[in-house]
């Protein structure tokens, strides 16, 4: 029985409008779940989001150099943010930064944002301008990804000038990363641009590579390999 | 395979289906036979709610509907909705 059959046998409830299904109806039903030929879903449009990304050629580029399961998941994850951002489902986008969050913690959350914000992409395009082997490149892209927090600041709503400026330093100085990279939406976004000029003054060994879009403000810093 | 939204079905007859997989409700959450509440089998700290469930082959697997358990799901089960 398909579902317009389900639709045209059942009765719709008189107050609340909502489909009522028979005993035969959910039997038949049951009978096809337990035999994979159905499945009870809320909204096609989840289900068709996260196929999409299941099946993305973004992924499956990924999957080529990354074997890290949890990661690839975490790639998978960002995916699928940027596009409930792309398609401005705001609500369902911040449900799902919570979920992630809870799951994976601040570190997980941020690699997902990593990829979110298309700030993966971009340092795999500089590190193929440096490639020497396969090897290598797989293995910075796991470096970052596992220590994302000694390569990257996801720069915060509340935090100041200062502040950043006072962070970004301090892992710097620890680290010492090939590449650094600040990072922030919406008012963070401008933040970052306040804190722009005083940075290149302040990172002398560092080059500035810009990435913005919108509302998105992506800081670059690569660190220049003196002869 | 037939997907079946569960949006538009009425309290009761989600109720009866549960009950026909062998769960339970009482009225709000999705239950075992035990009365206890199920939870996502992905998102542990998550009671699945029946507005918001569905209902996936696989030995018959409940989850809340968000895009972080049902992309597990596909990992585990492969591409098969």
């Amino acid at each position: 029985m398909s579902f317009d059959d389900a639709i045209s046998n059942a009765t719709k409830g008189a107050t609340e409008g909502f489909l009522n299904w028979s005993s035969n109806v959910i039997k038949d039903f049951v009978s096809k779940l337990r035999d994979k030929k159905l499945a009870f879903i809320q909204d096609e449009k989840t289900i068709k989001l996260v196929k999409e990304q299941y099946n993305s050629g973004e992924l499956a580029i990924y999957k080529a150099y990354i074997e890290d399961k949890e990661m690839l998941f975490l790639i998978k994850m960002g995916l699928t943010l940027r596009r409930l951002e792309k398609d401005k489902e705001e609500e369902r986008k911040r449900n799902l930064r919570t979920k992630i969050f809870n799951k994976y913690e601040v570190r997980g959350l941020h690699i997902a944002q990593f990829i979110e914000n298309g700030i993966l992409n971009r340092y795999v395009g500089i590190l193929i301008d440096n490639l020497t082997s396969i090897e290598k490149f797989k293995k910075d892209i796991l470096e970052i990804l596992n220590n994302i927090e000694k390569h990257v600041l996801f720069v915060k709503t509340e935090d100041d000038n200062r502040n950043i400026i006072k962070q970004i330093l301090a892992v710097i100085s620890s680290h010492q990363p090939m590449i650094f990279i600040v990072s922030g939406i919406s008012s963070a976004a401008q933040t970052i641009k306040n804190c722009e000029k005083r940075l290149k003054e302040l990172l002398t060994d560092y080059e500035l590579e810009k990435m913005s879009d919108g509302q998105k403000e992506n800081l670059f810093f690569k660190r220049v390999i003196k002869p | 395979m037939e997907l079946i939204s569960l949006k538009k079905v009425s309290k009761e007859s989600k109720i009866n289906l549960l009950k026909e997989l062998g769960y339970s409700s009482d009225g709000e959450f999705v239950l075992d036979l035990e009365g206890k509440k199920v939870y996502d089998k992905y998102l542990e700290e998550i009671p699945i709610r029946i507005n918001n469930m569905v209902i996936l082959p696989g030995s018959t697997i409940i989850l809340d509907d968000n895009e972080l358990s049902l992309s597990k799901y596909l990992e585990e089960f492969g591409d098969v909705l």
